[in-house]
């Protein structure tokens, strides 16, 4: 594009050209120039600004807006070269405080400058795509002295001294700092960036990559992070004091990457002051301060992680599978207990509740619990332990708060369903002999369980309690007719009725009753079946107790509190004082590992020994005699005789409580496979694996192997089948 | 001296007034510089009285001015002189605004009517940014200052000016159609000097690009414009403003309507750009918002499946009105009609103001043109400009506020530009523009 003069001929009128003198320019510009020296040598009282501003205004005005100009990049670059020369002649301190006060100088001159030529500033300046007067005052000032060779690298190395010095501790003059700083922001980031910032954060770099190496040699891990703390902060106040702040994130992060980030690593890992030996000794303060600096660093908090889950795993297993451990359950399960409180603590106090911490601990304690197949038996036994004594006298709100806990190791358990199979066992022993401290927290962890595992999981465990409580009723009807029926003077009996199912009941539990308890059990029979049709009752003699009056020798009266069996025994010495091992068992027709049991407890235990046996010895054996003691003597009325029972299971019960779990399995795990295929229609054998266990884990993590068995078991009963095409495939079958 | 008092002898005749009064005309101007305490010595010292050598006459209306915001103008006085007088002062800024208020379409006067020296029909009118504007006659653009003197004239070597506009007050792009010999294409000029900035070139495989630069519009650093050349220069290019580099061109196959587009409109709050292919570059019309960021559509609309008859609507003019979501076009009957910006699927519905059975088809006319100013909507039917309040696309009809219309005319308008708080309204008989301002705070007497 070109722009194309007209050529068109004009009449032009006459005129008389208009001569302008012709030193004009220069006059003009003279009188500015003098102005300008005269402001920079401070000599600006004689001036008058209308006259120096109508002057430029002229010379623009008159197309002299160049001349102007460039005179004034001359004149300006000249009084530049001359204040470079005296900022290079100051000596040593004094050239800061030099180039300080020359700049101070220059900033007003040149606000002077700019306000007598400020009409140049607005149209030509404009019109030509100069650079404005203030603007190209800064930019003499950055390359004629700024940037000259003999003063650029000195000033750095005298800032950068400065900052070194007071590093080591020396006080330096904070405020000449600052203006120097602010000076070369002012110039433009850029000059402030590469004349100062980066060389300063190199600096920076090697400084404390030096210290950090002398520290890491001398100091422990927490001397060294209150060392890391406090350069920190020094630096942070640092730019608050005299640098830019777009400085601070820039030197933090220096000083975290040579201080902290470098030497990660060995600090975590530092013998007897490390990680570990902080989370053993509870060092709260120094945790807090790790974890404010790393969280400085990209990988640092999982650094922390990773160290702290590795160590609460391997001090978990131990705790787990150490065998003296596993010999008092209430114990192992404190234990426990105590290590989530301490580390609870931990992550509160030190780690800021940070969630991601949690979150490990959690993964933790999920991983060791389960390494012991038996924690679910020992969590439910100290449950057991708690709610038959450990509790009594203690607020309610302590309770909860035992129980919460219970319920958080709870919530790591893999096998669930083993723990409800123990709970219950320990429930309806705990109930049925009257020992729950209080019902209130029997019933506030039933609630718990049940807002944890859903409806289903309680529900047998709530029959239970029902069932108490209907007994209760029945026998009050029971009793209000033997009253009125002119009954004779029998035993007192107390029933309690459980249904079947939610209860651990064994059945084919059998003995023959003494003759007045069978007359009265009959009589119970009568009155519940004429209230209740079409039921069936059944007698868990294995799980009674009876109240016995007995006089000794020396007329020695006691009451004793025995099992069923024991009292089924007992009755027998009534008629008899010797009975051999035979004779019992045939009389009572109790089955034998039970009948050992009580006979041990009644002859065996000393003090307790209201039977005596021959030979003496600790064991029952088959050839036995028993007699009646009639020497037994005790300071308390009433004495209680307690079976002898494994608190813990034994290995043959352990074994067979396994089968019955897997036993119960079995049924879930098939209800889970025709629930999902009866949506899906046809799904391949992994997909059903992993959806099976999704359904499943909130109860128990089922093994693939049984999963498998499980399928089988369905295709044989024809609820599915294999795809002709693809074996791997299974398909739902209406 | 007083604190405040300030002794002024301008011209001979003395002024007294206070540093108060002169720093309200803010440090950029000589009369605040001048009391400023850098100098503030030196008047002290040598006299109690600042000589000014300028005219008193005009100072007197400019120290009122400083003093109460208002701008009196004496019947008889210049007012370019008086303009002359504030530059000087460094005041021009606080002249305009008393001249002028922030654009409002139901109270506007007709402040000037330009005649141009050049013959033909003018094409297009633009705003520029602070108040002034330009004209482009065939292959010639007048360009006019906010005092509404003319510039140096630019002249483009006969090739035909399709559209122009400023990237600031000092400079203005121009579009031109192609030539043979490598002329044509886009570049932007000084106004004052009237030389040549930047040449806006398209490059497609390292080689330069023979193109015709159709519609533009620019956003704070970019500059973009509807292209067509021979191969592969159909498209939308982008250039960054400073350096007149290119930095993007979003192609398309020729015969697609973005190369074709006749008009551009940057819509600053969404950062998007419309882009308006309509009758008669196209036989039918696209319009659609482009974004850059991801160099796609986000909203198209066309009518190509809709018309049916020759006597249909046919899309004259588009504008986008970013305050109400809604793109606003104008048919050839002179019917405004509104569509959803948000939603791609709606069609226009069309407001009924006119009946097309009125239009006698002999009849030279210029087709309505639309422009936008916040909430307000210009349309320009014959030698008429009506405005309307707040259109929106549910409404389907904007409420009409006012008409402007010179009783002396200019016969058809065949353009109307809005920018710098000003509204130009170029008339296609007669080679005449109007300006429409809105007063400001002062009171002027007599317009020139």
């Amino acid at each position: 594009m070109s722009q194309a003069k007209k050529k068109t001929f004009k009449i032009e009128p006459f005129k008389h050209k208009v001569e302008m003198d012709p030193k004009y320019a220069e006059k003009t510009w003279k009188i500015l120039e003098d102005a300008i020296h005269e402001i920079y040598n401070h000599n600006a009282s004689g001036l008058s600004f209308e006259e120096l501003y109508r002057n430029a205004y002229n010379m623009v005005l008159h197309k002299y807006g160049e001349k102007l100009y460039s005179g004034l990049v001359n004149t300006m670059t000249q009084h530049m070269r001359e204040i470079a020369r005296n900022v290079e002649a100051a000596q040593g301190g004094l050239f800061l405080e030099e180039l300080d006060s020359k700049w101070c100088e220059h900033n007003k001159s040149l606000q002077m400058i700019r306000d007598i030529l400020m009409y140049m500033d607005r149209t030509y300046v404009n019109n030509f795509n100069k650079t404005p007067v203030h603007e190209l005052g800064l930019n003499l000032w950055r390359d004629n002295i700024v940037r000259s060779p003999k003063i650029r690298d000195r000033l750095l190395d005298t800032l950068l001294d400065l900052v070194h010095r007071e590093r080591t501790g020396e006080v330096i003059n904070r405020g000449l700092m600052r203006n120097i700083t602010k000076m070369l922001v002012d110039l433009g980031q850029t000059v402030y960036q590469e004349d100062f910032e980066r060389p300063f954060l190199d600096a920076s770099s090697e400084f404390y990559r030096l210290e950090s190496q002398q520290f890491i040699e001398t100091s422990d891990c927490a001397d060294y992070l209150r060392k890391a703390e406090k350069r920190l902060n020094e630096e942070i106040d640092r730019v608050t004091h005299y640098l830019d702040p777009k400085s601070e994130a820039k030197i933090t992060s220096v000083v975290e990457r040579e201080v902290i980030g470098n030497r990660m690593k060995l600090l975590v890992e530092m013998d007897n002051s490390g990680l570990v030996s902080m989370l053993i000794d509870d060092k709260y303060d120094d945790l807090g301060r790790m974890y404010n600096l790393f969280r400085r660093v990209s990988t640092g908090l999982q650094t922390i992680r990773e160290v702290m889950t590795g160590h609460l795993r391997d001090t978990g297993r131990q705790l787990v599978l150490d065998p003296e451990r596993l010999k008092d359950p209430v114990e192992f399960v404190q234990r426990l207990l105590d290590e989530k409180d301490k580390y609870d603590k931990i992550i509160q106090l030190s780690f800021s509740n940070d969630k991601t911490f949690q979150n490990a601990l959690n993964s933790s304690f999920e991983f060791f619990i389960n390494l012991n197949a038996r924690s679910p038996e020992f969590i439910s036994l100290f449950v057991d332990d708690k709610l038959r004594k450990g509790l009594k006298g203690v607020s309610e709100e302590d309770v909860e708060s035992v129980l919460d806990k219970v319920m958080m190791l709870f919530r790591y358990l893999q096998e669930k369903d083993v723990f409800e199979k123990y709970y219950k066992q320990h429930l309806a022993k705990r109930l049925l002999s009257g020992r729950t401290v209080s019902d209130d927290a029997e019933r506030s962890l039933i609630v718990k369980l049940k807002t944890e595992c859903g409806y289903q999981f309680t529900s047998k465990l709530e029959g239970m309690f029902t069932d108490m409580k209907t007994s209760r009723d029945t026998m009050q009807g029971f009793n209000a007719t033997l009253a009125g029926s002119e009954s004779n003077e029998g035993p007192t009996l107390a029933v309690q009725v459980l249904t079947t199912g939610s209860w651990p009941t064994q059945s084919g539990a059998r003995c023959i009753m003494p003759r007045e308890i069978f007359e009265m059990c009959n009589k119970f029979k009568q009155y519940y079946l004429s209230t209740h049709t079409g039921r069936r009752l059944t007698w868990q003699t294995n799980m009674g107790t009876a109240d016995l009056k007995a006089t000794f020798g020396n007329g020695n009266k006691h009451e004793l509190n025995v099992s069923t069996y024991q009292m089924c025994i007992l009755c027998l010495f009534n008629i008899a004082d010797h009975l051999t091992y035979r004779e019992i068992e045939q009389a009572t027709d109790i089955p034998a590992p039970d009948l050992k049991r009580s006979l041990q407890s009644l002859a065996c235990v000393k003090g307790k020994n209201v039977l005596r046996k021959e030979p003496m010895s600790k064991d029952i054996s088959e050839d036995d005699v028993f007699l009646f003691n009639d020497k037994f003597s005790s300071k308390f009325y009433k004495v209680k005789i307690s079976t002898v029972v494994a608190q813990k299971e034994s290995e043959p019960e352990k074994q067979e409580t396994r089968q019955k779990v897997e036993e119960d399995r079995k049924p879930q795990i098939e209800a889970a496979i025709v629930r999902i295929m009866k949506a899906r229609r046809l799904l391949d054998h992994n997909n059903i694996i992993s959806e099976v266990t999704k359904q499943l884990q909130a109860r128990f993590l089922p093994n693939p192997a049984v999963i498998k068995k499980r399928i089988e078991s369905l295709i044989e009963r024809e609820f599915l089948e294999r795809d002709r095409g693809d074996r791997k495939l299974y398909r739902y079958l209406a | 001296m007083g604190s405040d008092r300030v002794r002024l002898n301008v011209g001979g005749k003395p002024f007294v007034t206070s540093r108060t009064t002169l720093a309200n005309a803010g440090r950029g101007s000589m009369l605040a510089a001048m009391i400023d305490e850098n100098w503030d010595l030196v008047s002290e010292l040598v006299s109690e009285e600042i000589f000014i050598d300028r005219n008193p006459s005009y100072f007197s209306v400019l120290l009122d001015l400083l003093r109460t915001g208002e701008l009196h103008i004496p019947s008889g006085m210049s007012e370019k002189a008086l303009y002359r007088e504030a530059e000087f002062y460094g005041i021009t800024d606080r002249v305009r605004h008393a001249r002028k208020g922030p654009l409002d379409g139901n109270r506007l006067e007709c402040v000037a009517s330009i005649s141009g020296r050049a013959t033909g029909d003018g094409t297009a009118i633009r705003a520029s940014p602070d108040g002034g504007c330009c004209v482009a006659h065939g292959s010639m653009v007048h360009v006019y200052n906010w005092a509404m003197e003319e510039q140096i004239p630019l002249t483009l070597d006969y090739v035909n000016v399709n559209d122009v506009g400023f990237l600031n007050p000092n400079c203005v792009v121009i579009c031109t159609c192609e030539r043979g010999d490598r002329a044509g294409g886009m570049a932007s000029f000084n106004v004052t000097s009237g030389k040549l900035v930047h040449k806006f070139q398209v490059c497609h495989d390292d080689q330069l690009k023979n193109f015709t630069a159709g519609a533009l519009a620019s956003s704070d650093v970019h500059l973009y414009a509807s292209c067509r050349g021979r191969s592969y220069e159909y498209g939308i290019g982008t250039w960054d403003q400073a350096t007149g580099q290119q930095i993007n061109f979003l192609y398309e196959t020729p015969g697609r309507p973005l190369g074709d587009a006749c008009k551009l409109q940057w819509l600053p709050q969404s950062n998007l750009l419309l882009v308006a292919t309509l009758f008669p570059r196209s036989d039918h019309s696209f319009v659609s918002l482009l974004d850059f960021r991801t160099k796609g559509k986000v909203w198209s609309w066309t009518d190509s499946c809709q018309r049916k008859s020759a006597d249909e609507k046919i899309v004259m003019d588009a504008v986008a009105m970013e305050e109400c979501s809604t793109v606003c076009v104008v048919n050839q009957f002179d019917n405004l009609g509104f569509i959803d910006m948000r939603n791609s699927s709606h069609p226009v519905r069309w407001s009924h103001r006119y009946r097309s059975a009125r239009v006698s088809e002999c009849e030279e006319r210029c087709y309505s043109k639309l422009a936008v100013s916040g909430s307000q909507l210009f349309s320009s039917k014959n030698d008429s400009v009506y405005v309307f309040c707040s259109p929106d696309w549910d409404a389907a009809r904007g409420v009409q506020t006012a008409r402007l219309r010179k009783t002396e005319g200019g016969g058809a308008i065949s353009d109307i530009s809005v920018g710098g708080d000003s509204l130009f309204v170029l008339h296609n008989e007669i080679n005449v523009f109007d300006v429409w301002e809105t007063p400001g705070s002062s009171g002027i007497a007599e317009v020139l």
